[in-house]
Parts: C-alpha cells; sequence; structure tokens
C-alpha cells in the first residue's frame, strides 16, 4: 500500500523557504541573544527538545495511566516499570524498561476536547493568541551559534498545517521546517543541468547583487539570506542525514517502517544542532476499534523511540535534550458503540524526560474510573513553563523583543517546579 | 367449514423462516458485551464483555453465573461437544478452561497461550485439541488432555484474528489482519495454502494504520465451505466507516465464492458474526457505526440478503443453537438476545419477551 505522501510541489518550493528562512534564523537569532544582556536567562548553551507528537490523541488508558480491572480500562493491562511502584500499559514494553528515564503527568486538564485548541494550547502554553510554539523558541534561544540547521525541524509525513510554522512573533525563520518523512527540503539540488561549476557560478552572482543591494540598505538581510545560502550548501553536501541511509545496524534496531526511519533522522537532526525536532506519529484518533488501532500504533511507536532515547543517552546527549511525547489531548475514558474512545482533554497525561526533568517521577492522578483529576490539576500553560525551564530558559521573562514586553509563558501559569531537577 | 380455528391451526410454529425472526428472550449483562457461544446441548450461552468476566446462562432457567479469572476482555468462547467444558480466550494471551458444573466457578487449567492477544479458541472436532491464534503471529494448537502445546504454526506477518478446524478435523485455517488467510495441515505440521482476502482489510491513509481481519470464522457442517466475517471498503477506520463483510470460500479449491454486504449502503460498521444454517443460507450478524445492529439473512445463490433484521443495538457476536431454530446475539448494550427463526405464535405477539438477568 502508498502511504499518503500528504504534499504537492507547491509545499516543496514552501518547504524550501521555510527552510531558507530558519537556517537564516540561527545567524540573526543567535547574535541578537549573544549581544543583548536580556532577561531571557540562558544557563547552558547546547540544549535542545525532541517533541514527539502521538497526533490524534493517544490514549492515556492504553498508556500512561493504565486502570486495568476498572469499568473503562480496556482489554490491556498494566505492566511494572523500571521504576519500581510506576505501572504503565502493557503496549509499551520497551518503554517500561526504560522509566527510570523518563516522567510522567497524569493530571492534565485543558478544558478542551477539540483537535486544533489542543494541538494549539499543547504548542503555544496559551489557550488563544498569536504566540510561538515550543519549538519556535527552542529555535530562537537555544539554536547554537554555529549549528548548520534550521532550529526547528518537524518530521511528519502528514499533517495539520502550522501557520508560520508556529513562530508567531518571532518571525517565519524560527517557524517549522517541516521535512517529508526523511526526505530533504525540496529544490536543495541545483537544477538539472547545472553542474557544480554553473552553480558557483549562480551562487557568485548572487553575492555580487546582494553587494549592491546592501549599499544602499541594511546588511541584516542580506547577511541572513547570505547565512542561509551558505547553509543550504551545507545541507545539500550532507544530503544522507535525510535521506535516511541509515546503517542496517539502525535499522535493525529502529525499524525500516516511517516511524523508525524519523527516529533515525531526529537523532541526525539532534546531533547536527537542531534545537528542536519534532516528530509526529499518526493514528491515534480511534473513535472506532481503539483497542486494536492502538495495539498496533503504539506497537510501532514503542522500540523506535525507545532506541532513540538510547541513543540519546549513548551520546551524552540525555541530559542536555529534553524529551517530550504528547499528544492534543487524551481520549474518553468511557468505550462508545464501535469499541473507540473520543476525544478527552479532561484528565490524560503526558510523558517527558532528559534535560531538567526529575527522572522516574509521577506526577498527578486521576480518579479510580479516570474521569477525572484527582490531584495536582495542571494544564498546557503548566507544561509549558515545564519545558522551557527545564532547558534553562526562563520562561516567565519577556520575549527578546525590543520595544515590546511579551511574556514567553503565560503569566497566569508556572511550571510544574516539582517536576524540574 | 371457514372458522378461525383451521387457519390458526395451519400454522407451523416449527417451520424455520428466517423472515418471521422475532426476539424470544433476553439476558442482561451490565456491560457491554464482547462475543458469545452456545454450548452444543443448548444448555448455556457463554457471553465475554468489557470486562474482565464470563457470564454463562443457563438458557432454560435463565439463571446466570461468572466465571472470574481473565486479567483482561474475552474474546472468544467454545464448548466441548457435551456442554461440561468451556475454553475462553482473553487479550492477555490466556486460555482458561472451565468446568460449566460449577456452582463457584475456578479454572480446571489455564494455558498462557500467546504473547499479547489471544483472539480465537475453537475445539477440534474430535474434542481432543484447541486451536487458537494471537498477537504473536501463531496458530497454535493443544493436547487438552494435559494443556500442552502440540503444534505451532508460524507464517502469518500480522496480528492473527481467527482460526478454526476444518470439520475433516485434518486442517485448520487462520486469518490475519491483512485479511490473508493461510491453511494448515494437521498431519504433516505443514502449510498447506495461502488464501489472499485482502478485500477483508483497509488501509486508511489519513491515518496510516490498516484495519481488518477476521471478526468471526465459521464451516458449513460438510466442510465444503467456509465463511468469514470482518470488514471492507474502509473509507475512515476511525471513525467505524467502512462496510461489514461476510467472505464464503471454497473448500477444494481456496477461492472466494461470494462477497455478501449489507442490502442497505447506508449501514457502515463490521460484521461480528455468521453462520451456516442447514437449509442452505446463511446468517450474518452485524454493528453498524450509529450503535445498532443488523442480522442478515442470504441465500448463497441470491445477490441480495432475502432478509435483514434490524436490531436495537450492535451486535458483538452470534451462533446458531442446535435447533437451528433459534439465534443467540451478543449486543453491545450487555444483553444477550434469544432469536428465534420461526413464526411467532398469535398468543405470544402482544406478551411481554422472556428477560433474565
Amino acid at each position: 500500500m502508498r502511504r499518503n505522501q500528504g504534499c504537492n510541489p507547491l509545499e516543496h518550493v514552501m518547504a524550501r523557504r521555510q527552510f531558507l528562512g530558519g537556517a537564516a534564523a540561527g545567524a540573526i537569532g543567535m547574535g541578537v541573544l549573544g549581544h543583548h544582556a536580556q532577561a531571557v536567562q540562558l544557563k547552558r548553551q547546547e540544549k535542545r527538545i525532541l517533541q514527539v507528537f502521538l497526533q490524534g490523541g493517544v490514549s492515556q488508558l492504553e498508556s500512561w495511566d493504565p486502570k486495568p480491572g476498572t469499568v473503562h480500562g480496556g482489554p490491556f493491562q498494566a505492566i511494572p516499570t523500571s521504576v519500581p511502584g510506576i505501572h504503565i500499559s502493557e503496549l509499551l514494553p520497551n518503554i517500561a524498561q526504560r522509566m527510570h528515564n523518563l516522567s510522567i503527568v497524569r493530571s492534565i486538564n485543558i478544558k478542551s476536547n477539540d483537535h486544533e485548541q489542543g494541538r494549539q494550547f499543547m504548542e503555544k502554553g496559551r489557550r488563544v493568541g498569536d504566540f510561538p510554539y515550543v519549538g519556535a523558541v527552542a529555535s530562537k534561544y537555544l539554536t547554537p551559534a554555529d549549528s548548520q540547521l534550521p532550529g526547528y525541524v518537524h518530521v511528519s509525513t502528514r499533517g495539520i498545517t502550522d501557520v508560520a510554522g508556529g513562530a508567531a512573533f518571532l518571525g517565519a525563520r524560527h517557524g517549522q521546517l517541516k521535512l517529508e518523512g526523511v526526505k530533504p527540503p525540496g529544490n536543495l539540488a541545483p537544477p538539472e543541468g547545472v553542474d557544480a561549476l554553473a552553480d558557483a557560478g549562480r551562487d557568485q552572482l548572487r553575492l555580487q547583487f546582494n553587494q549592491r543591494f546592501v549599499e544602499r540598505r541594511s546588511k541584516a538581510l542580506t547577511e541572513a539570506y547570505d547565512a542561509s545560502y551558505q547553509q543550504a550548501a551545507k545541507l545539500m553536501s550532507r544530503k544522507e542525514m535525510f535521506e535516511g541511509r541509515a546503517s542496517k545496524q539502525d535499522l535493525d534496531r529502529y525499524g525500516t517502517h516511517d516511524f523508525g526511519r524519523y527516529c533515525l533522522l531526529a537523532r541526525n537532526l539532534l546531533e547536527n544542532g537542531a534545537a528542536c525536532v519534532k516528530v509526529t506519529h499518526h493514528g491515534y484518533d480511534s473513535h472506532a476499534e481503539n483497542f486494536n488501532f492502538h495495539l498496533e500504533q503504539l506497537g510501532e511507536f514503542d522500540k523506535p523511540f525507545c532506541m532513540l532515547l538510547d541513543d540519546l543517552k549513548a551520546r551524552g546527549m540525555l541530559e542536555s535534550t529534553l524529551v517530550v511525547i504528547y499528544s492534543e489531548f487524551g481520549r474518553t475514558p468511557k468505550v462508545n458503540v464501535r469499541y473507540g474512545r473520543d476525544h478527552w482533554g479532561t484528565a490524560w497525561s503526558v510523558a517527558l524526560g532528559g534535560c531538567g526533568i526529575q527522572p522516574g517521577a509521577v506526577i498527578g492522578k486521576t480518579n479510580d474510573t479516570g474521569t477525572a483529576v484527582a490531584d495536582r490539576e495542571v494544564d498546557a500553560g503548566h507544561l509549558f513553563h515545564t519545558y522551557l525551564q527545564a532547558v534553562g530558559l526562563d520562561s516567565t521573562a519577556d520575549h527578546d523583543m525590543p520595544g515590546r514586553s511579551i511574556p514567553i509563558g503565560d503569566p497566569s501559569a508556572e511550571s510544574i517546579k516539582e517536576l524540574l531537577v | 367449514m371457514t372458522t378461525d380455528a383451521p387457519n390458526e391451526a395451519t400454522i407451523d410454529l416449527n417451520a424455520i423462516d428466517p423472515t418471521q425472526t422475532h426476539q424470544i428472550a433476553e439476558f442482561k449483562h451490565e456491560i457491554a458485551l464482547t462475543t458469545i457461544r452456545v454450548d452444543p446441548t443448548d444448555r448455556f450461552a457463554a457471553a465475554g464483555a468489557e470486562d474482565l468476566d464470563v457470564q454463562l446462562w443457563d438458557l432454560e432457567s435463565g439463571d446466570r453465573r461468572t466465571f472470574k479469572s481473565h486479567k483482561s476482555w474475552v474474546r472468544s468462547i467454545d464448548f466441548s461437544a457435551d456442554g461440561n467444558r468451556m475454553f475462553t480466550a482473553c487479550w492477555g494471551g490466556v486460555i482458561n478452561v472451565w468446568d460449566t458444573s460449577q456452582a463457584d466457578p475456578t479454572p480446571l487449567q489455564t494455558i498462557h497461550a500467546h504473547q499479547g492477544s489471544a483472539r480465537f479458541v475453537r475445539v477440534s472436532p474430535d474434542g481432543k485439541y484447541l486451536a487458537t491464534c494471537g498477537n504473536d503471529l501463531l496458530v497454535k494448537v493443544w493436547n487438552l488432555a494435559d494443556g500442552k502445546l502440540v503444534q505451532e504454526f508460524a507464517g502469518h506477518p500480522r496480528h492473527v484474528y481467527g482460526v478454526d478446524f476444518h470439520p475433516g478435523g485434518k486442517h485448520l485455517v487462520s486469518q490475519d489482519i491483512m485479511g490473508g488467510i493461510n491453511i494448515w495441515d494437521l498431519v504433516s505440521g505443514g502449510h498447506k495454502q495461502s488464501i489472499d482476502a485482502s478485500i477483508m482489510t483497509g488501509y486508511d491513509n489519513k491515518f496510516a494504520a490498516d484495519m481488518g481481519g477476521s471478526r468471526d470464522l465459521h464451516f458449513k457442517s460438510d466442510g465444503s465451505q467456509w465463511a468469514s466475517a470482518g470488514i471492507s471498503k474502509v473509507t475512515n477506520s476511525f471513525a467505524g466507516v467502512q462496510d461489514p463483510i461476510i467472505v464464503l470460500f471454497d473448500w477444494e479449491s481456496g477461492k472466494e465464492i461470494k462477497q455478501v454486504k449489507s442490502a442497505d449502503d447506508n449501514v457502515k460498521g463490521v460484521a461480528w458474526g455468521v453462520r451456516f444454517h442447514p437449509d442452505n443460507f446463511l446468517i450474518g450478524a452485524i454493528a453498524d457505526r450509529s450503535g445498532k445492529g443488523e442480522l442478515w439473512f442470504h441465500k448463497p445463490e441470491e445477490e441480495k440478503a432475502f432478509h435483514t433484521m434490524k436490531l436495537t443495538s450492535a451486535a458483538r457476536g452470534l451462533d446458531l443453537l442446535s435447533d437451528n431454530r433459534r439465534l443467540a446475539v451478543a449486543h453491545a448494550d450487555g444483553h444477550v438476545r434469544l432469536y428465534r427463526m420461526t413464526a411467532q405464535p398469535p398468543s405470544e405477539e402482544k406478551t411481554s419477551e422472556k428477560t433474565a438477568t
């Protein structure tokens, strides 16, 4: 069967534009950060975020908050993990063995059962308003000065389009570069018939135009574009990173299916300086056949994710990489007549670990039947603060926007302090 | 000469007429049911549910006993020929063997049959073996005398949803989520045939996931055909938008004979049960995505069902009693309902149905 590639030539063009913008941002963003005594406190460089988005709303009862044998528990059992006392669904056996690297927040109530509202809230930490996504914030403040990649990269075969890549007022250069699976952004290669020499000539011509242009204008724009072209050139020379030319050993571990390859690409991107990599795994909006679908989907998710976690740890990167597994909401405790679970933002879970996160913790709890939060209710605003503080950013400070006062996180929320190291 | 009495006398209340199918009893559980099986002596109806238990009703008295031991939902049930033993398979991969006479039942045997779900259990025609299948991609045969594994068949690339013995006792048929059917030779222990039934699976492009497989498998008593119930034509599997389907296969050739679908294009859902009736028609039990259901009555030589009976609650399983007149259906509303495929006695037409809990 053929997977829906979810793109067209125009999107390839847009992808390149996104890439170029994102690449430029690295130069400008870090330059600004380096020259201003700003409110944002970056405790240490070289931190990054890995977001794994289980699109459609993973069921908390089939993942992080199982309640076997209860009225809404479903058919799956809970299994012990590497952390005594913490049990998760049997559908995540590999994660269970690595639970000491992760923590769970089981008490999320976002008060919305709508895909788009839930997704926006989880990304922006605010219910309304044009605010940047976590990934865009990471791009702006965490992108290393020497990064050869855009700050915020999203690996997904398909999905919902994000306006301005989630950058909001941070500028499109901090918006997500959306990769179509493991393919590189479109139009990176020289046009057919243009060899390396000719391409160098084209680039020289572009530089000459830039020189004439800059004589009458600010140098900032042309410098940014120069940087983007340079990064594009570097990227073209390393296409294997995108094309998934993984070793047999890696493929044996991660799997040869799409999500396994996405995780391998995420590893490469993080290793090469991306400040935030988001990997989307589709197929959790299970209004029917919830249990068969979670069996299939989580079965595909569990091992590759764990291989990625292992590799981050083996490379000494886990302590500087915040890892978040999240959705736009959870799923109803009540099983419907189609063996499905519906949208449920009232009492659900995320898992996170790595940089700045207390490992092996469980924050909050739901009641015995999973229908409501019973302790330590939090929402996406709290999570947003927590994510950023975990990577050393002061989420209560204002954005680095001269002349404007825009708090990074929602001032009405705060971080989950007991989860932070 | 022309009185009312002769007209009533002409009604043969034992004549099988599916178009007259009517409910004669119901047995209530508090939780949505998942499957049903009636023992071959017609004494018991057993149902799994969206809990950890098996409910066993005495069809005569309506008395109910609850069989507790599984740690997951029970997906499939079978009985020994005398009805004294019950075999239950759960999502946890466990097969339990029960004595149906026990007042306070505990399993006689527990077999950890599969890694992941055990989706189907069937007793061999000679009553000596159990066939099971599951999410470990395996089909297994167990010796009932000692509960030991006798044979194991590997070859399905994806989760195996259904398995049954050919009435001749020398072969097994199994089917996986991708619709793939394998015929296994119990004598040689080898693989006999692969059959493509990919009509019974669907890939949802939007959600990037497969859905399909056999939700019920049943052989014609002479072994010349078998039928598989499931889904087809997946449009939006995550919302349950697909066609319920029953596919008939010829045993000798392994070829598909016929696809049976709803007469109503608006019916979307899953076929959860299928039975051959000795009078040469097929019965299907359907769960519509709306939560309602249907019973299909279909003659092989005809294009469309000759009768469709609407059900108030989605069907989750079907069995035919040995009198060949009664059907037992497990429903999503927690009820087992008995239906009789005969004319209804005039005196009972307005009386309330027999209800037991």
